[in-house]
């Protein structure tokens, strides 16, 4: 057959035009290119009818208020609210991420009974009724047996409905051993105790201060309530105020302040008695407080004088000696000085000693309960509950000293020294205990020194835990009573951490309980009414929401109509009244107490020989260090310069790092008294020669694999070092050494 | 995406940052997230293959200890106008039209359902603000409940990035219309980042509008290609002419060195 | 056993040896194919691509790819076109290098894109203000062109010539042939320069921006230029390689030599060209844009000054200079080895315009990024060169690609009787088909 063009081409051009002619080709890009877009497995959002409900976020010590938006029955935003005083429409970043502790299959979902060994992570599904009688006969037990002060309740709280329901349960029951994980606070609170002679909290009036110096304190990493702290620091960029931050290390706080003043490790007490002294000595201080409203100034004065000269802090420190001498007039000749300590986010108190200096500091230039100032505040009461009703029982219980030692006469100021239970513990004294009942805190993890926890924790026979995800002290657990997460409850937030005004929020629930789950609250209120008798009678509310309702009864309009109450007009105490001493003034001497002994800062753990340098711990703003694990949001954002893949790394200054022979990124091993650990070495000049910084808040084993094994935890190679003034953790860091893998 | 228009004078939607008072803390990457859906993997340590719409870098001056300092910079996607109203690097590059620049806000969109992937786009733009879905995105069981409905969930093979929260300018439109408005107030139409930011340092704005905090500050000179006439504040690579709507500003020397001056500095340490 | 498929008058391997050849290149070509697989079913990350490094080793192999297979339409031109015609001896194998060059492209750019489902939006959602959007039309069409040049080759074989209508199409094809060189050397233009267009607008990149004419940025004529010059140079290598394999010499020396020597003057002219803008852009361009030459080569631990050295003087001038000097360019060797650092300049240029570009940062606060592919990435860039192998292999023993080849190697004469067959067969068919070189 002979082909010509002609009928080539009319054969492909027709063929192709009647091919484009049919539905064919149209009908599969058409369906290919929406096949594309509804794969299975990419989900598609319903829409639904947009409502806000406002509450307040439990996640983050600084409770920000927020707003979160539903989208129908589901919550989609959590956003800060405007109006709330606190953060005032800016939000955390772990408040931020709190749908994802709401939502997802890490939370526990019902109440868990324990198979199998401690810690093997074998559970069995109980009912409610179950695990509440299962911890009734229990406890029932113990308090038959007449030891009701073996049961303990740690809570990370000190302040609020919660903690305050908790600890009336104690008390009702007959147990003086309820018990909060450490923090500063209570070494603020132990300071205000000793020097003003009060029972309160303190505040910091940082609004208006306008010279700041910071011991070592993340102002803008999560010390005190982040989201305000953050804000506050945008407001002092505005008014010029100067911010002077006291560490060894240029965290994010340093980096933001108008002075970075690197210092040996704790010696930052020192520093302050240096600052002290050229303030003594060239008479700087504010005469009418020092004259008229204070005591034991004479002795206060010889102890600084005969010890702390400029050339000899300067010794000590490593701060230059005119850096102390000018840092010293600055500081007093500022309109509203203001000296803070605390080191990093606070959870580690630190000696009594440096709490002291830095109080003294700030009555030195008299802004105590002045605007700009510290300020001795009442404590948050939940005024509308009647006292406790309290059996024999009870009444021999309470009597009985605390585990932890607080308040017995060796540490006669302190109200909570849980890092000194795991000893006790381990010791046996002043008695065994029994049964420990964990809330909203996680030991296991948190505390320095893991290892002696885990220990600790193997005496105690039952343990049981509240915690709504399974983090490492649940893990631990007898038994699991999961609480409702924070958006599927009522609650208050008893706002303290230094906000300088008394103030309560409400935490509402945004979504029904996704699981079943039992607010601890109504679990507590059933284990009351399962033990019955005075038990049942001092917590006799049909439901935590009424009990609430009735503590904060006086509150309760303003909690109700705007979310939170705030007493905008309080003003602290004048110096006339605010100092129920026995000399009615303000106490340089802090009770009695031996100010040289006081004065000497805590000594690391570890030998020089086998350790030249120190591991200091840091504090981050991206990595929750508290109760609550970072959610997946929050580990995302953590640095490529602080893991990689699983694996920490530790910040070195490079003239150390060389000297031992690493290199950026190098694999290294970190060695302390407590353990070691495989890392990789961070070069950074912001930094200290001589010592290696770890962040807090990795190395979760609990959790998810978003969570878990990334990392290591800086309290696997640091523990507590108790001091002895106070009981108090004054750990600061501990000896290291950097070796070849 | 021309329904937003209307014969009034453009709006051109931007930002000011300020970095004295940015913390570093990251919440406007959270919020960013929360509110775009934008998924996550187990390791997300791999920055270069971690989608953050907003990235948080972290500058420091290079000197030695203790002279050493650290400067955080937010970057969104710097909505860039280029030399011609619309001429963005990546907006020119993209063959199938799935990105395109609103001449009525300014914004420069992503058409999620049209982009196929091929990262020209990607590798057009000097700020790295393009992000690829190299997984498919994987949401927990039960996680998937928060996702925003206003905002469509991405599938692997494509490009995502910053839009200056577009879903929000047009629920602000539509609650606008339904009160009978056309235009909205400064408050009604603010990203999750400008939002969530705790420090108050990002300022969200139409830098058309003499009422609007970024116009007042930024002053951008549109006959300069908008170049900011307050000295203290900057954007970043003017000298490419990409003509961006954000604008820096620091107090810093050091920081605005680094920025303009690359050959001042020894050693950078960009990540997040 | 497929001696009748074999064209006339040339002597092939026996088939087990064919057999096993293709075995070992399939092998290969099957991991590519699993690569392949990895990537569609499981997606990019199978790669070592990042948001850095949108264009890595697959839009290097596709850019090398293409100008390499830029012999068949610059020879194309310059027989059809131009009227050289002792290429006649050389421009079948350059279409089928062309070919495979352009399917190859193709197919991994249908592994590159993220959505290769979607990759029919690019023209139908097309960009006109995009070079991408460019060369996928231009690409499209050319390889069509391609394939129109190609299939004639295929029909040319022994057994499929028989075919009258067959026979008659191929005829028709061979005649109307200078129209689809004179189409592909338009497109080719275009397309290759629209390649070297998707770096050169990019203005956020300095190390890549040009200056523009009108609206195509230097770098549109040089990529266009640098293929035409070095494309030859390619069909050169390949033909050299596939003359060792063979152990046959399968094309003319003067077609060598001509080819050579314009490929050789192209390069000349490409690299005279290439270096004044070079410099332009150093001095000037980038400059203007905040940077420095040096910016652009220090810091980081791969991309020194050594590598322009490589591609401007090793990979362009040398090459250049040998294949313009008859002395050096008649000495086969020689020639090999220009060919040789010819090839690995236009690959260095274009590793330098894609990936050298992802590498430097813009951002003054922004770090070097290094990267090298994922195994999956080598495969699937192997396996278009694996299936090439194959394409060739099939060609060279079953169609008339040469059409010196049996006049240079001679064959012993056969058995009488075999003979007195063909003989007879010839003597009906006419002149062999299989040696009739394509005639305008």
């Amino acid at each position: 057959m002979k082909i010509d063009r002609r009928s080539f081409l009319a054969l492909s051009v027709g063929g192709a035009v009647g091919t484009a002619l049919t539905p064919l080709p149209w009908k599969i890009q058409d369906d290919l290119a929406i096949w594309t877009q509804m794969w299975p497995w990419t989900p598609d959002p319903i829409d639904g009818e947009n409502t806000y409900v406002n509450t307040v976020s439990t996640l983050c010590r600084g409770g920000c208020g927020v707003t979160v938006r539903k989208v129908g029955e589901r919550a989609v935003k959590i956003e800060g609210r405007e109006d709330y005083p606190t953060n005032q429409g800016g939000i955390c970043n772990l408040c931020a991420s709190g749908l994802q502790m709401l939502y997802g299959p890490t939370r526990i979902p019902c109440p868990m009974k324990r198979v199998g060994e401690r810690g093997a992570n074998q559970w069995a599904r109980i009912s409610w009724e179950e695990a509440i009688s299962m911890v009734a006969e229990q406890l029932g037990e113990i308090r038959q047996a007449g030891q009701p002060e073996t049961v303990a309740c740690l809570s990370s709280r000190k302040y609020g409905s919660m903690p305050g329901l908790l600890k009336r349960f104690m008390t009702a029951y007959g147990s003086p051993n309820f018990m909060t994980t450490p923090s500063m606070m209570d070494a603020y609170e132990m300071t205000l105790k000793r020097m003003h002679g009060v029972e309160g909290r303190v505040g910091f009036d940082l609004e208006n201060a306008d010279f700041v110096l910071s011991f070592g304190s993340g102002m803008i990493e999560g010390w005190g309530n982040t989201a305000h702290m953050i804000r506050i620091n945008s407001h002092w960029k505005d008014t010029q105020a100067v911010i002077k931050q006291i560490e060894p290390r240029l965290s994010n706080t340093a980096a933001k302040a108008d002075q970075w003043i690197p210092i040996t490790p704790g010696t930052e007490g020192i520093l302050t008695l240096g600052i002290a002294y050229v303030i003594i000595k060239e008479s700087l201080y504010d005469y009418d407080f020092v004259n008229n409203f204070s005591a034991g100034f004479e002795e206060f004065r010889n102890v600084v004088l005969s010890g702390y000269s400029p050339g000899n802090v300067s010794k000590q420190t490593g701060v230059d000696q005119s850096t102390i001498v000018t840092l010293a007039r600055e500081f007093a000749r500022a309109r509203r000085p203001i000296a803070i300590c605390g080191r990093g986010q606070g959870t580690v108190p630190g000696g009594i000693g440096e709490y002291v200096a830095v109080h003294a500091l700030n009555a030195l230039v008299g802004n105590i309960n002045r605007p700009g100032g510290v300020w001795a505040m009442p404590r948050p009461e939940m005024d509308g509950w009647p006292e406790p009703i309290l059996d024999a029982s009870a009444e021999t219980g309470l009597v009985k000293p605390r585990l932890d030692g607080a308040g017995t006469a060796s540490f006669p100021f302190a109200e909570q020294l849980f890092n000194r239970v795991p000893g006790a513990l381990m010791a046996g004294r002043p008695y065994p205990c029994k049964a420990l009942l964990v809330y909203d805190a996680n030991p296991l993890f948190s505390m320095p020194g893991v290892e002696t926890v885990r220990e600790a924790l193997q005496q105690i026979p039952f343990i049981v835990s509240f915690a709504s995800h399974m983090d490492e002290t649940a893990m631990m657990a007898d038994v699991i009573l999961p609480n409702l997460t924070h958006l599927e409850r009522w609650e208050d937030v008893a706002v303290t951490d230094g906000f300088h005004r008394p103030m309560f929020g409400l935490v509402k629930p945004v979504v029904a309980p996704q699981t079943d789950t039992m607010h601890t609250g109504d679990a507590f209120l059933q284990l009351a009414a399962a033990l019955g008798g005075s038990l049942a009678a001092s917590l006799p509310w049909d439901d935590y929401a009424t009990c609430l309702q009735e503590g904060l009864s006086s509150l309760w309009t303003d909690l109700d109509e705007q979310g939170y109450w705030i007493d905008e007009g309080y003003q602290p105490d004048t110096w006339s009244f605010a100092f129920p001493t026995a000399t009615g003034k303000f106490d340089f001497a802090a009770a009695g107490g031996n100010l040289k002994a006081l004065f000497v800062p805590s000594q690391p753990d570890g030998d020089d020989g086998s350790y030249n340098l120190e591991l200091i711990p840091y504090d981050s703003v991206r990595i929750a260090n508290g109760p609550v694990g970072s959610p997946p949001f929050l580990i995302k954002i953590v640095s490529d310069q602080v893991l990689q893949g699983k694996t920490l790394l530790v910040e070195v200054n490079p003239e150390t790092a060389h000297a031992a022979g690493f290199g950026e990124g190098d694999r290294a091993v970190l060695k302390t008294p407590l353990g070691s650990a495989t890392v990789r070495v961070h070069l950074t000049e912001g930094l200290m020669p001589g010592l290696v910084a770890i962040p807090r808040g990795l190395g979760h084993t609990a959790y998810d694999s978003y969570l878990a094994e990334k990392g290591i935890n800086a309290n696997d190679l640091m523990g507590s070092v108790e001091d002895s003034a106070s009981g108090l953790d004054a750990a600061w860091g501990i000896r290291a050494s950097l070796v070849k893998v | 995406m021309k329904q937003t228009g209307n014969s009034d004078k453009p709006k051109r939607f931007g930002m000011v940052i300020d970095l004295d008072k940015c913390t570093g803390c990251g919440a406007c990457m959270v919020a960013c997230m929360a509110e775009n859906n934008v998924p996550f993997r187990k390791d997300e340590s791999k920055k270069l293959v971690s989608i953050t719409w907003l990235r948080v870098y972290r500058l420091t001056n290079g000197k030695p200890y203790p002279d050493a300092e650290v400067c955080y910079l937010p970057r969104p996607c710097q909505h860039c106008a280029g030399k011609h109203e619309g001429h963005s690097p990546c907006v020119s590059v993209c063959p199938a039209t799935a990105t395109d620049y609103d001449q009525q806000t300014g914004i420069v969109s992503q058409i999620y359902t049209r982009c196929f992937g091929c990262r020209y786009c990607m590798g057009a733009c000097p700020y790295h603000a393009r992000h690829f879905n190299w997984w498919d995105p994987v949401w927990p069981k039960g996680m998937e409940k928060y996702l925003n409905p206003d905002v469509s969930a991405r599938m692997r093979g494509i490009v995502e990035k910053c839009n200056f929260c577009f879903q929000r300018y047009q629920k602000g439109l539509e609650k606008a219309h339904m009160e009978g408005r056309r235009e909205l107030e400064e408050n009604e139409y603010q990203t999750a980042c400008t939002q969530a930011c705790p420090a108050g340092a990002i300022i969200f704005g139409d830098l058309n509008n003499p009422q609007h905090q970024v116009h007042q500050i930024a002053k951008p000179n549109l006959k300069k290609g908008g170049r900011p006439q307050n000295p203290k504040a900057f954007r970043l690579l003017e000298e490419l002419a990409t003509n961006t709507k954000v604008y820096y500003l620091s107090s810093k020397q050091w920081v605005q060195d680094a920025i303009h001056k690359p050959d001042l500095l020894d050693q950078t340490e960009a990540q997040h | 056993m497929d001696s009748a498929l074999i064209p006339k008058g040339v002597k092939r391997c026996p088939i087990w040896q064919f057999a096993l050849g293709l075995g070992v290149v399939g092998a290969v070509l099957l991991w590519g194919v699993y690569a392949m697989f990895l990537c569609w079913f499981k997606g990019l990350n199978q790669t070592n691509m990042n948001d850095y490094y949108g264009f890595a080793l697959w839009i290097w192999a596709d850019l090398a790819v293409i100008a390499l297979g830029g012999g068949a339409f610059f020879t194309g031109l310059l027989k059809y076109i131009i009227g050289k015609d002792d290429l006649k001896n050389i421009i079948n194998y350059a279409v089928l290098i062309g070919f495979i060059c352009y399917s190859s492209a193709l197919l991994i750019l249908a592994i590159d894109v993220g959505q290769p489902l979607r990759s029919w939006f690019i023209f139908w959602h097309a960009n006109v203000h995009s070079m991408l959007t460019e060369v996928a039309f231009c690409l499209s069409c050319y390889f069509a062109v391609l394939t129109i040049e190609y299939i004639p080759l295929v029909l040319e074989n022994r057994q499929l010539d028989k075919i009258p209508f067959v026979h008659n199409l191929t005829h028709t094809m061979h005649e109307h042939m200078a129209i689809f060189a004179a189409t592909g050397a338009f497109l080719s233009f275009f397309h290759q320069g629209s390649l070297g267009g998707v770096a050169g607008v990019l203005f956020g990149r300095p190390f890549a921006y040009r200056e523009h004419l009108f609206i195509w940025p230097w770098t549109f004529f040089l990529f266009t230029w640098s293929a035409a010059a070095y494309g030859p140079s390619f069909t050169l290598l390949v033909t050299r390689i596939t003359e060792k394999i063979t152990r046959k010499k399968l094309v003319k020396d003067t077609t060598i030599q001509l080819l050579a020597k314009i490929s050789g003057w192209m390069m000349f002219t490409y690299i005279t060209a290439k270096i004044i803008d070079t410099v332009y852009w150093a001095t000037t361009t980038a400059p203007s844009l905040g940077f420095s030459l040096k910016d652009f080569y220090s810091n980081n631990p791969v991309y020194g000054y050594w590598i322009l050295g490589a591609e401007l003087i090793l990979g362009g001038v040398i090459p250049a200079l040998m294949l313009i000097t008859p002395k050096i360019r008649s000495n086969r060797l020689l020639l090999t080895l220009a060919t040789i650092l010819a090839v690995m300049g236009v690959c260095l240029n274009r590793w330098v315009m894609v990936l050298q570009v992802m590498a430097v940062p813009v951002m003054s606060f922004d770090t070097w990024a290094m990267y090298y592919p994922s195994w999956q990435e080598v495969a699937t860039t192997v396996l278009p060169v694996a299936y090439g192998i194959i394409l060739i292999m099939i060609s060279y023993r079953y169609l008339p690609i040469f059409p010196n080849e049996a006049e240079l190697n001679p064959l012993e004469p056969e058995t009488p009787v075999v003979a007195a067959a063909d003989t007879e067969e010839a003597a009906e068919e006419g002149p062999e088909p299989g040696l009739t070189p394509a005639e305008a």
